[in-house]
């Protein structure tokens, strides 16, 4: 097997692996401190691929530019998805399930909208830069997945500096360690929610972003993405964005390394098959509390 | 005579009659020579009864959401068509096999993956269909990603849609019927306390991981059962089709539109959606139809909970306490 292969196997998946990663922690993160298993988090990330697309198409904005907007609009959204959708959930008896329900709901409104307005055609993002490779020694290496994956550890970043600086987002810890004790101290649990989930969404539009550069979309891919968001939270520990983080990268070596040696459909297998394992004998996940 | 017990709703016998008469009008329906299409959406109807009232023995009276029903049908799809060319038995006959066969891999597979609670279950059930579909994409004994066929029964399209009309209608009685018996049963009602409170079941001697093991079972065996006969009807199965998770969802949300918690809740879950979409489909468009869809699963889950059996049970309530 020729090394140069193997390694290019590898970074690729690995700098993938960092983009997933963005994609999951949102849901991570809103599992973990609302109970609530947000089945809608990909379609939102498509979301905001098909804003940065048409933003580059239509206006001519480069995509990296439009993250900032992206993350505005899908903050905005996520704040609007909370109040009418959430909120009124989490007052069920089973918010777990009650969630999933409507979260579902919300996936099936707004993948047809999506599809209705711009069609299932599938979409990329283009910047000329991404056309290019970056070439170390003889190793070949996508300029679209650095791209990417230096955007998605920047996003990470953010959002850890967030829970774990600001006071906003320790009130957000404090809600999801003990909501009742939360709310003792003076903590607005409907409000850190509103903002818990809507920052959510807008991680996860980001991240859409990012997936928008290296593969292409189209409104029902977030049936795939789902996938892979349910697999690196679990494996990763629900809720750990560190932890989510690492699986992301350890879940895009594994990809890299069996993407080398099998044909490409196994590899699917492969992955689930080990999240199966995974949720059987170790629920709580890798880095899990 | 005075009711004695001023909850129960009187004289069922009266019920029993209107029960009886709308199940022979439904029987003999076909006979008048209606179109086709309309045998056709009631065979859509009598499936999704029966696939949701079979997966309502685990999902609604354990509270066990299982993603995975799908599963169990397209084993129970491929059975039959395998059989069918490979010895040319007819469905009618190896459908049983079908639920047989999906029977038994829910049992294997349900003994690791039923010891996962609320949403851990739920994601592993979706996690195996996902893999049981990519599996049998490249499987080529069944078809691989060309998918299977079955050879036509050599009657005329007319007569062929009222077989199989009569044959799931049959079914979704069966089932359905069954499902009732189960959940007056003890078998039901030690489900039932499962999905109240697991551990306090235990405690009081309830073999949880065993009555988990049969809801599942049995539900599978009879999704087989559905599939197989249901397989023969389209006469063309493929992964896509019998796998689709849409139909997985389709499911949990006929039954949680009905109520979970009773058997008459799928039946009227699936009954009322089935005909919703099709109204939808027919006067407002096939796009927005899913939109509509996704719309009710929300607006369901906000304003009715519980379903619309618990919801119109407890208007009854507030209505009898406002009369009494």
């Amino acid at each position: 097997m020729d090394i140069n292969y193997f390694l290019e196997s590898v970074i690729s998946g690995v700098l993938l692996g960092g983009i997933f990663a963005l994609l999951s922690v949102g849901f991570g993160l809103t599992w973990g401190a609302m109970q609530v298993l947000n089945i809608s988090h990909a379609v939102f990330a498509v979301l905001g691929a098909y804003l940065a697309y048409w933003s580059f198409v239509k206006g001519g904005i480069d995509p990296l530019l439009s993250i900032p907007m992206v993350a505005f609009l899908l903050f905005i959204i996520g704040g609007v998805a909370y109040r009418l959708v959430i909120r009124p959930v989490t007052r069920a008896r089973d918010v777990l399930m009650g969630s999933m329900v409507a979260t579902f709901g919300l996936t099936i409104v707004v993948e047809n909208v999506m599809s209705g307005f711009w069609h299932p055609d599938p979409r990329l993002l283009k910047p000329s830069y991404t056309g290019t490779s970056l070439f170390i020694g003889e190793i070949v290496i996508s300029k679209a997945s650095l791209i990417g994956f230096a955007m998605a550890i920047i996003a990470i970043a953010l959002l850890y500096i967030f829970l774990h600086r600001t006071f906003t987002g320790k009130a957000v810890q404090a809600t999801w360690q003990n909501p009742t004790g939360a709310v003792l101290v003076g903590i607005n649990r409907d409000r850190v929610s509103l903002i818990t989930f809507a920052i959510s969404i807008a991680s996860a539009g980001v991240a859409g972003v990012g997936m928008g550069l290296i593969y292409s979309f189209y409104p029902s891919v977030q049936n795939d993405w789902t996938l892979y968001v349910f697999l690196l939270t679990i494996v990763g520990g629900v809720g750990s964005i560190i932890g989510t983080a690492l699986t992301g990268l350890l879940i895009g070596l594994i990809m890299g390394v069996s993407a080398a040696f099998l044909p490409f459909i196994w590899v699917n297998i492969l992955l689930f098959l080990l999240l199966l394992i995974i949720l059987l004998f170790k629920p709580e996940g890798i880095f899990g509390v | 005579m005075e009711n004695e017990n001023p909850g129960k709703p009187k004289s069922s016998t009266a019920d029993r009659f209107i029960l009886l008469a709308v199940l022979l009008l439904l029987v003999v329906f076909p006979f008048f020579g209606p179109p086709l299409f309309f045998l056709s959406l009631f065979i859509s109807i009598f499936l999704f009864i029966s696939l949701t009232e079979s997966w309502n023995l685990l999902g609604g009276y354990t509270g066990y959401i299982s993603l995975g029903h799908v599963v169990f049908f397209s084993i129970g799809a491929f059975t039959t068509a395998v059989c069918m060319n490979c010895f040319g038995t007819s469905p009618f006959l190896t459908a049983i096999l079908g639920g047989v066969v999906a029977g038994g891999v829910a049992a294997i597979v349900g003994f690791p993956v039923l010891r996962l609670k609320g949403a851990y279950f739920s994601i592993s059930s979706l996690l195996l269909a996902v893999i049981s579909q990519l599996i049998f994409l490249n499987w080529e004994f069944v078809g691989g990603s060309v998918g299977l066929w079955y050879k036509l029964m050599p009657v005329s399209i007319e007569a062929n849609r009222v077989i199989f009309y009569e044959v799931m209608l049959g079914l979704a009685l069966l089932i359905t019927l069954v499902v009732r018996y189960v959940e007056k049963s003890k078998f039901g009602a030690g489900l039932i306390t499962i999905r109240e409170d697991e551990d306090v079941a235990k405690t009081i001697g309830i073999n949880t991981p065993m009555l988990k093991l049969k809801a599942f079972v049995l539900g599978s065996f009879f999704a087989g059962v559905v599939g197989g006969i249901y397989g023969y009807y389209l006469s063309f199965i493929h992964p896509d089709i019998t796998f689709n998770i849409n139909t997985s969802l389709l499911i949990l949300l006929m039954a949680f539109f009905g109520s979970c918690t009773t058997w008459t809740g799928p039946l009227l879950g699936a009954v009322v959606l089935s005909l919703a979409n099709q109204l939808i489909v027919t006067f407002i468009g096939a796009e927005i139809s899913r939109v509509l869809y996704g719309l009710i699963l929300i607006l369901v889950i906000i304003f009715m909970p519980n379903g619309m059996i618990e919801y119109l049970k407890m208007g009854q309530k507030v209505r009898k306490s406002q009369v009494g």
